[in-house]
């Protein structure tokens, strides 16, 4: 993205959440749908922040909802009440999820971020 | 009127579809965009937002990048609540005269200001008591992390006595912060405020519903909310959550709301309370506190947890 200097940006310094006007409210449009422009911070990459990273287990995920709610990062990706997955684009790897996962063992652990997520889960521990 | 959002749950919560992005610049484990994100999402209809200098602002709106799906403005330290009363009255005005576009029909526009405890307990506190006195339709939010964390830490008036912070610093001569923590909530109350609370991110339940509450309230709502402050507040950055249930249980950030300036409602009563001190040792801004030459002022800050809440109860009690 080209940079703008200070005489040359919109006056108001004004940046644009999307590229194009939307029907509705960004609210009822989910965020695959969104025309997101490039001066949206959900196009920018903070994945390079993490330590650690949580690696997700369906198969224990009971979809409370927890992780998705108390994630700072809109990290949780979340569709019709089903958990999906760990946005790693957003993910700053804080480790609240895995804090508030209330599965036995938990569904969301901390790996170290060079560990890949199919060898993490078939060291996922036993419960408890 | 457009309805309200009604959520039943936090698996019906969890289809709401965010207006607030990631990768914005907080801390890992912020719990600013928390309440951020819960607020936004406890309502359905458009909203109109500010932010005062601080974290939230700094954070989200870092060039060339906004972290805000909707309409977001920045203007100063103190005057969020200005800017978007601002908003507000141009709205009205729009109004009565017939001059709001069509795509505004049918909607009722949400304006919100946020921010932090510096900008509102400190720097933009005649501003915010002006728009509370004129009774502009908005709802200003304090994210209350006491202490002005984005310029590394200084004290704010909202600063509990005995933290440590780069201004007030523990050491060999002083314990750290003096002065005792300013009641905001009250003195917004005392405003004549229609409605005025305190939350926490971690009980969402109850803030949704105090949220919506102060959607469907007309006039000028205060909203007090606790930010865990990972940096400042010295706790590693999973335990947002934890010391925020700390803080809930412990009664030192009890949550209550006023209504009409009055009518005191306690929202939350823990099952189990736990005493002050776990709470201050959850956190690094009070370890010098656990030293035997300053541990009689653990035993103040129970005492003062221990008055105050049975402050508030005789007021709901008394209805006054």
């Amino acid at each position: 993205m080209k940079y703008l200097g200070w005489d040359e940006l919109l006056p108001g310094a004004i940046l644009f959440s999307f590229d194009e006007e939307m029907e509705k409210d960004a609210c009822e449009v989910l965020p695959e749908n969104r025309p997101y422009a490039e001066t949206n911070s959900h196009e920018a990459y903070v994945g390079d922040w993490r330590v650690l990273k949580p690696v997700y287990n369906r198969d224990l995920c009971i979809d409370c909802q927890f992780c998705w709610i108390y994630c700072p990062d809109v990290s949780i990706i979340s569709r019709d009440k089903k958990m999906i997955g760990v946005d790693y684009d957003h993910c700053k790897g804080c480790g609240i999820c895995v804090e508030v996962c209330p599965t036995n063992p938990k569904s969301l652990l901390m790996f170290d971020e060079h560990v890949e997520n199919e060898k993490a889960l078939a060291q996922w521990p036993e419960k408890e | 009127m457009s309805e309200m959002k009604k959520i039943k749950n936090l698996k019906e919560f969890s289809t709401s579809a965010d207006r607030f992005e990631g990768a914005n610049l907080l801390c890992p484990g912020c719990a600013h965009s928390i309440i951020v994100r819960e607020i936004l999402n406890a309502t359905n209809d458009p909203v109109v937002l500010s932010a005062s200098t601080g974290c939230l602002e700094v954070c989200t709106a870092v060039y060339p990048y906004t972290s805000w799906d909707a309409s977001w403005i920045h203007i100063g330290f103190e005057n969020s609540s200005t800017a978007i009363a601002g908003a507000e009255a141009m709205y009205k005005a729009l109004q009565r005269k017939n001059r709001l576009p069509d795509s505004c029909e049918g909607k009722s526009p949400k304006f919100i200001a946020f921010g932090g405890d510096g900008a509102t307990y400190d720097i933009g506190f005649q501003w915010i008591s002006g728009c509370f006195e004129r009774g502009h339709d908005m709802m200003y939010v304090c994210l209350d992390n006491e202490v002005y964390a984005n310029t590394g830490g200084q004290r704010s008036s909202a600063t509990p006595i005995g933290a440590s912070t780069t201004t007030s610093p523990a050491g060999r001569v002083s314990y750290g912060e003096k002065m005792n923590k300013k009641d905001m909530v009250q003195i917004m109350a005392a405003h004549g405020s229609p409605y005025v609370a305190q939350v926490a991110p971690n009980k969402w339940k109850d803030m949704i519903k105090k949220i919506q509450k102060g959607f469907s309230t007309k006039g000028p709502v205060y909203i007090n909310a606790m930010s865990a402050c990972t940096t400042e507040w010295k706790f590693a950055p999973d335990d947002t959550i934890a010391v925020s249930d700390l803080a809930t249980d412990s009664l030192v950030f009890p949550l209550y709301e006023i209504e009409n300036g009055t009518k005191l409602t306690i929202t939350y009563r823990p099952k189990n309370k736990i005493p002050v001190r776990d709470y201050l040792g959850a956190q690094g801004r009070f370890k010098h506190l656990f030293k035997p030459e300053y541990e009689y002022l653990i035993d103040e800050w129970q005492k003062r947890v221990d008055d105050y809440w049975e402050y508030l109860q005789r007021r709901e009690e008394a209805g006054v």
